[in-house]
């Protein structure tokens, strides 16, 4: 069966913007099989929010926020779609193996350890900063005043840098 | 560490995914094909079945007060008047979430959003609120003339003892049930189970939200 433009152009941005997804997604969930019920959720929402996306926002910009929104809900709801996901196959991205082994010290591992320990909002606010949005860009995804998300970011960083300082003195 | 490191490391990680996250295309078409609600649309039939029910139920007691006024007992009546008004509390609460679900928009700013999905599961410990108001009541529903007339001294004692535990109760648990006291072994027994988790998570939530105004 063949897909229609919608569908096609959709997937095109998907393909394009993989990373987005799989980061968010990795940064609310621990669990790799919870990450994949996230990623299939996140996929779905994206999809029913494509026909409305008003494009006077950025592609990526739409993306977060509903990633964001979808992690956040889905995290305080346990038990969120069971059921209704039965007929589709959940592996939608998923990161091929390779053979390096992640060692549980190294600095990706720990920075990745303290952005889970953090606060669902705070854990958008470090995830959109470490992705070299602008602080206007993610006042516009939070829905803050570019001030807030600068003093949101000192005091985030000030607190993982103090886990850093704990865990190498 | 400083946080141009911080950078530096996750530009690394992103470059990783590039080259190693896979897109399954197959099962991501198999989204675009099939028809699914969206999560809180996937709520809606619940709530409106309950909403129909509500209001079935409170028009019933409503027409039952209006049929029996002249000749009830205005135990029943007061007791009546005081369910069927918590009940179309109840059903306000379920109209307001209906109305939540319908504003709720997940392309919109997380906070908006956030707070508009806190509300929603939030409300829900109100409907409780109601339900443990409504439990003096029960016990008074049914008290007639006669039983006034016959009942005799431990009839009064036995019921008095009774309605006011039921009272003192119902009000307690209606002023006590808040998400200061969610650690408390009893509002941890009442709230157990996977259907609370998010109504108490949400509650937190609604508190952070606020933080950030």
């Amino acid at each position: 069966m063949s897909l229609n433009r919608d569908a096609q152009h959709f997937l095109t941005i998907i393909e394009a913007n993989k990373g987005i997804i799989y980061k968010v997604a990795n940064a609310y969930c621990r669990d790799t099989e919870n990450r994949k019920d996230l990623i299939q959720e996140i996929t779905i929402q994206l999809w029913l929010a494509f026909p409305k996306y008003d494009e006077s926002y950025r592609i990526t910009t739409w993306m977060y926020r509903i990633a964001l929104n979808v992690s956040i809900s889905f995290y305080r709801k346990e038990n969120h779609r069971s059921g209704i996901a039965q007929p589709l196959h959940p592996e939608i991205i998923s990161l091929q193996e390779d053979n390096e082994v992640p060692d549980p010290d190294s600095d990706i591992t720990l920075l990745h350890r303290f952005i889970k320990e953090l606060k669902e909002i705070d854990r958008a606010i470090i995830l959109l900063y470490l992705e070299e949005n602008s602080q206007q860009e993610i006042a516009e995804m939070l829905g803050i005043t570019p001030t807030n998300v600068s003093t949101r970011i000192l005091r985030i960083k000030e607190q993982i840098r103090l886990k850093f300082s704990a865990l190498k003195s | 560490m400083e946080d141009k490191e911080w950078i530096a490391l996750w530009k690394s990680y992103d470059q990783k995914l590039d080259n190693n996250l896979i897109l399954n295309r197959k099962n991501a078409e198999d989204i675009t094909r099939i028809k699914i609600k969206s999560l809180l649309g996937s709520m809606k039939p619940l709530k409106i079945f309950t909403i129909v029910t509500g209001i079935l139920w409170a028009v019933f007691v409503d027409t039952l007060i209006v049929a029996t006024f002249h000749f009830a007992s205005p135990f029943f009546l007061i007791s009546a008047a005081i369910q069927v008004l918590l009940t179309k509390l109840a059903i306000g609460i379920y109209l307001y979430q209906m109305v939540l679900i319908y504003q709720t928009d997940i392309s919109e700013p997380l906070l908006a959003t956030q707070e508009r999905i806190a509300r929603l599961q939030s409300s829900t410990i109100w409907v409780t609120r109601f339900l443990f108001l409504q439990f003096p009541v029960w016990t008074t529903f049914y008290i007639g003339d006669g039983l006034l007339k016959n009942g005799g001294i431990t009839w009064y004692v036995i019921q008095g003892i009774v309605t006011l535990t039921f009272t003192g109760l119902a009000v307690w648990f209606f002023v006590n049930i808040k998400y200061e006291n969610r650690e408390k072994q009893w509002f941890r027994l009442i709230f157990n189970g996977k259907e609370w988790e998010p109504v108490v998570k949400a509650m937190g939530m609604l508190r952070e939200i606020e933080s950030y105004r």
